[in-house]
């Protein structure tokens, strides 16, 4: 009994915590208004004398009482009873600690004191709202009631199923479903007739096509910054995850793409007024130099070491660029206004759509040129290295010369994205190439699927693009960014579309680490 | 008290002083060296001309005159570089990854610390005591936000790090404390912004802290530069070598020190000799923390302002010094910050003067990348770090 309370006890008090930071920091109400966007609750709706604004807060809470409950229930399976009273504890836990702090801020603020002098975000309105538009008392007890609830629900429901089980259940019956489908003799046929194939490529071109038409000028301008960051993405793609080179100084070959075109075809600071489209050769071949200047000296260097090297590489170049010396020659830290953009047929390109359909093009050709070098001599080449450098130098792989090859590549792709970053923006600073745009690409990259094409797309659209959809979340834009990527790393360490070889070799490691699992101290 | 005496091993408290003071006093003459080689070379060109021109003495008296100064602060500087480096060199020692959050934790030690002041001067405490008051006030400051960042510390390995030990590729666990990081910051940034309303703070000014000691005057032209170091330099010094000495005990001369280098050489054999691994990995990122935090305290003591990405740059700076000195060792890493603070302050201070304003004090952090890359191209193992082969 004794060892009951005290898990009871210590399940519950994080998710206390952690709903009290919530509530602290004005989450709830943010939650609450993005529920009522989704699921349209009529105003004059009255459910227990609760309207509809409390309503979808306790929603909100309910999931994570649920989750607490659900959260202790699982550590014991065997015996209903202890389920239930853990769970019932822990929802208990959870409510109480919820509850003295909304009642104590509650009555704080009836009292007339003003808690958002001290707590910006704590407005007379947030409170009211926590507590259910009621009286401090009655809200206080009623959520904690709730709570408690649905701690115990949460409980049954973890008794009533095994996690694991039901997993594995899933797991393997989607397997089955997807056999059996494939063994059918119609879905065959689809599959290997090669114009499925076409049709399909047919489909993903028309909506590239029509999708820029329809979405407004700000949805472009997202789809744009989404697609240069798959063209860096896709860069990054070939150096980390081909070749198996950390690199956190990638900024740097989009900072001189950017720089080139701008200095180039801009009025100021030399007056060259190149047209566009010339620039950009000029810029992939100024990029893929720099990665062959950078590679030769550092690629000695393996893991960490190339990575803080390349990441020295990349500030240095900011502060060079920002630097007084070179003001003259790179507009320092003003950066370079009007960059020119590119003109077809004498038409310049004016709105966003154009850039979109221009970075789509420049997607494709990277698409393309990335699935050419995977699939020949060089990209086996590559992956041997990155599974085991010694080994495939043994095999006869000049590994300086493929490293300096992925380096020269990816910097070239970098230096693209570069071209298009500053034409579309108009402008390009210091400031744009920090290194949060180096970590933001490696991110991209390692979310997706290290290695994978399409892996580097979904997560480009993922963490480029969820951000400007949860406009409503924009305080809290980087912290979710921050917790994403620990969660994602804890719950799919592979990325959301693993490369396929890469697949087939990680379910091997599963194989051979459950075999090991004794030996191992964890 | 003999039986005390006996138990405690002098040699290794003693150690890390020497080492320390040769640090110091090697990196120090061989800069000076350099600078003054330097100046007497231009003595005559249109630098020492120009020097000649605004304060009436050669390039050589000028470059002798600030030299001590400088030295003070590089060596100020450089402990601040140490102290967070050992953080990073120790987890890097133990686990083989970067713990990209540890500039955050570093910054949640300053601001710990210095809301704890703040509040206390708010109630007026502050202003009235007296100097021994003061620094003990200090004292506690530090302590506590030694405490928080360790405790974070240990949270941050238990949640996002220790999961993912053992995964398949190095980057898994580097990306985690990349998002880490974010998270960090931004909860930094928020919780300011929500209580305070601002998130650029202000270490409070008490005690005596900002005066000078003086211990000399030289001439320079018709002027007079003062010679001097302020208290909360001597602070920020001393405070530090306590934790590097400290530290050095803590893993050459106990037990609990032997169980980490036990760890940090195969995790596999010392969990067979009945360490507990978890628990190391926990200590040491506690360590690493602890320190941290102590670092993050000083650092506000001695810039004064701080904000939320305060930890970016001194951690930044603190990883390369540890990868200067060779990561993974923790002389290396006391190397490495001395070594570090010291070229950048020289560069800060003496660059302008002999490219004629030319190239600033921004360029310091360019001399301090370049030379990591130079001392990487030609000794990638680090100043003192051993050629060992990475595991693959």
């Amino acid at each position: 009994m004794k060892t009951l309370l005290k898990n009871g006890l210590k399940a519950g008090i994080p998710f206390g915590i952690v709903s009290i930071f919530l509530f602290l920091i004005g989450f709830n109400s943010t939650i609450a208004d993005i529920i009522l966007k989704f699921i349209k609750i009529d105003d004059k709706t009255v459910v227990f004398g609760l309207t509809s604004r409390p309503l979808a807060l306790l929603m909100f809470m309910g999931v994570i009482g649920f989750w607490a409950g659900t959260n202790s229930g699982r550590k014991i399976k065997n015996k209903t009873s202890s389920v239930i009273i853990l769970s019932t504890l822990a929802g208990l836990t959870h409510g109480v600690l919820v509850a003295l702090v909304s009642y104590t801020i509650g009555s704080l603020s009836e009292s007339g004191l003003k808690i958002n002098t001290y707590l910006a975000a704590m407005l007379t309105q947030t409170i009211k709202l926590f507590l259910l538009d009621k009286t401090p008392l009655a809200g206080a007890v009623f959520m904690l009631i709730f709570l408690t609830i649905m701690g115990a629900l949460g409980g049954l429901v973890s008794f009533s199923y095994d996690r694991a089980n039901t997993r594995q259940k899933m797991v393997s019956g989607w397997k089955n479903l997807t056999v059996k489908i494939n063994q059918q003799p119609v879905v065959r046929h689809i599959q290997t007739n090669p114009l499925t194939r076409y049709i399909l490529y047919g489909l993903i071109l028309i909506c590239l096509i029509v999708v820029p038409l329809i979405a407004g000028s700000y949805w472009n301008y997202t789809i744009g910054t989404v697609g240069i960051y798959v063209l860096l993405g896709l860069g990054l793609n070939i150096i980390v995850g081909m070749s198996g080179l950390l690199v956190l100084g990638y900024v740097a070959f989009f900072a001189i793409g950017a720089y080139t075109v701008s200095l180039l075809t801009a009025p100021l600071p030399h007056h060259l007024m190149w047209n566009f489209w010339w620039t950009i050769p000029i810029a992939m071949l100024l990029a893929a130099l720099a990665g062959i200047l950078l590679g030769i000296p550092v690629l000695r260097m393996r893991g960490d070491y190339l990575a803080i090297v390349t990441l020295g590489f990349g500030e240095i170049i900011r502060i060079l660029i920002k630097s007084d010396l070179l003001t003259s020659f790179t507009g320092g830290p003003k950066g370079v206004t009007a960059v020119g953009g590119p003109t077809l047929f004498g038409r310049p390109f004016s709105s966003e759509i154009d850039f979109v359909y221009l970075i789509f093009l420049a997607v494709l050709f990277a698409i393309f040129v990335t699935v050419r070098l995977q699939n020949s001599r060089v990209g086996r080449a590559w992956e041997a290295m990155r599974e085991d450098e010694t080994v495939s130098r043994a095999m006869g792989i000049d590994t300086l010369w493929q490293k300096l090859l992925a380096f020269a590549i990816g910097a070239a792709l970098a230096g693209l994205a570069g071209v298009f970053f500053a034409s579309r923006n108009q402008f390009t600073g210091p400031e744009d190439h920090s290194l949060m745009v180096s970590i933001n690409v490696l991110s991209v990259v390692i979310v997706g699927g290290m290695g994978s094409i399409p892996g580097v797309i979904a997560g480009a659209f993922v963490l480029k693009g969820l951000p400007e959809i949860l406009r409503e979340l924009e305080n809290y834009r980087v912290l979710t960014f921050g917790a994403l990527l620990v969660i994602m790393m804890l719950v799919r360490p592979e990325g959301l579309i693993p490369p396929s070889r890469r697949k087939l070799d990680t379910n091997q490691d599963a194989v051979l680490d459950s075999k090991k699992q004794d030996e191992r101290p964890e | 008290m003999k039986r005390l005496f006996s138990s405690i091993n002098i040699r290794e408290l003693l150690r890390p002083i020497g080492q320390l003071a040769i640090f110091s006093l090697g990196s120090a003459v061989i800069l000076s060296a350099i600078v003054l080689l330097l100046a007497l070379i231009m003595d005559k060109t249109a630098v020492g001309l120009g020097v000649l021109a605004r304060f009436h003495v050669s390039l050589f008296t000028y470059t002798l005159v600030n030299l001590p100064q400088v030295l003070i602060d590089g060596l100020t500087i450089g402990f601040v570089y140490a102290a967070i480096a050992l953080g990073y060199t120790m987890v890097y020692g133990v686990l083989e990854f970067i713990n990209f959050a540890h500039s955050e934790i570093f910054a949640v030690g300053a601001f710990v610390g210095v809301e704890i002041l703040i509040f206390l001067d708010g109630l007026g405490i502050l202003s009235a005591v007296p100097n021994w008051a003061a620094f003990l006030i200090l004292i506690g400051a530090i302590l506590a936000g030694m405490l928080a960042s360790g405790l974070l510390a240990v949270a941050v390995e238990r949640v996002a790090y220790r999961p993912l030990r053992g995964a398949s590729s190095r980057l898994v666990p580097l990306i985690s404390a990349i998002g880490v990081s974010f998270f960090l910051q931004d909860a930094i940034r928020m919780t300011e912004s929500l209580t305070t309303g601002q998130f650029n703070r202000i270490f409070p000014t008490f005690g005596n802290f900002d005066d000078r000691l003086k211990f000399g005057e030289l001439p320079m032209g018709a002027n007079m530069i003062t010679l001097g170091v302020s208290i909360k330099s001597i602070i920020v010094i001393i405070a530090a070598v306590l934790m590097l000495v400290g530290l050095n005990y803590l893993v050459n001369a106990t037990k609990i020190g032997k169980a980490i280098r036990a760890v940090a050489q195969d995790r596999t054999t010392a969990n067979l000799m009945g360490i507990n691994v978890n628990y190391i990995i926990s200590f040491t990122f506690l360590v690493g923390g602890l320190l941290g935090g102590a670092a993050g305290v000083l650092y506000a003591l001695k810039f004064t302002r701080i904000d939320p990405f305060v930890g970016f740059f001194p951690g930044l700076k603190a990883f390369t010094a540890a990868v200067l000195g060779g990561i993974g060792n923790i002389t290396g890493a006391l190397l490495g910050g001395i070594v570090l603070g010291m070229l950048e302050t020289f560069a800060g201070s003496y660059l302008g003067v002999f490219t004629i304003g030319a190239a600033g004090t921004e360029y310091k952090d360019i001399f301090a990348f370049g030379i990591l890359i130079l001392v990487l191209i030609f000794r990638p193992q680090g100043l003192m770090g051993e050629n060992v082969s990475q595991k693959a």
